[in-house]
């Protein structure tokens, strides 16, 4: 019977960073199917929110990183991958198997970490905007300059 | 060779990771805060003999870091 097995398993997920929050929660009801069908339950779901990627994934910068610790039967685990692969919206995911002390310090962790990290995320990527506008700013001003002497040496 | 500011960080040869009661190290791929400065400036992992960590702990680190790699936390090389 060791086929049947449920293990516990952290499956941390990326989700297309231009979604909003109602389509996040829709791709998380579909994930939890996805778990159920496999014989499993999820035991806690975490959203990272939306953090910059190391490496671009599939053409994008940014990610929404979602957290789910969760027991699967373990011949399972293949079809599982296979539903993560084949759903539109992640672009990557990475499925973990953990011991049961890990599953225990993972559930009785408590969330402070995720805050932070969220506010650090959202001022990257207001730092990058940021930039992105003071580009553009100086690319005015310099036509602006540039005009201005135009008009200079005209008059 | 020029002094940078990471040999400061590891002057002290203490493993970061070891806790006094001798229990199980537990090491986050998910903890890019403490991963991070266990990696160089291209992505690499730092050696346990710059960062002074024991061998049991380097071996967790190290399977952290690649974890993170994979989900993209952390970078697999750094282009200059």
């Amino acid at each position: 019977m060791r086929r049947y097995l449920l293990r516990s398993y952290q499956s941390v997920l990326i989700l297309k960073p231009d979604i909003d929050e109602a389509r996040v929660a829709e791709a998380l009801e579909k994930i939890g199917e996805f778990i159920k069908s496999n014989g499993g339950a999820s035991l806690r779901i975490e959203n990272w929110g939306k953090k910059r990627l190391a490496y671009r994934v599939k053409k994008n910068r940014f990610g929404i990183y979602l957290n789910l610790y969760h027991t699967v039967e373990s011949a399972k685990v293949v079809e599982l991958e296979t539903k993560y692969k084949l759903y539109d919206l992640i672009i990557k995911y990475m499925v973990v198997r953990l011991d049961d002390d890990e599953l225990e310090r993972a559930l009785g962790k408590e969330t402070e970490v995720e805050g932070e990290s969220k506010d650090e995320d959202k001022k990257a990527e207001a730092k990058v905007e940021e930039k992105a506008k003071v580009e553009e700013k100086a690319e005015v001003e310099e036509k602006a300059e540039v005009e201005e002497k135009a008009e200079e040496k005209d008059s | 060779m020029p002094e940078t500011k990471k040999s400061s960080v590891f002057s002290q040869k203490i493993c970061r990771f070891c806790n006094d009661d001798q229990s199980k190290v537990f090491i986050d791929f998910y903890d890019v805060k403490a991963l991070k400065p266990l990696i160089s400036e291209r992505g690499k992992i730092v050696p346990s003999r710059i960062s002074g960590n024991c061998a049991k702990c380097q071996r967790i680190l190290t399977r952290a870091i690649k974890k993170a790699r994979s989900i993209a936390l952390l970078p697999f090389a750094v282009e200059h």
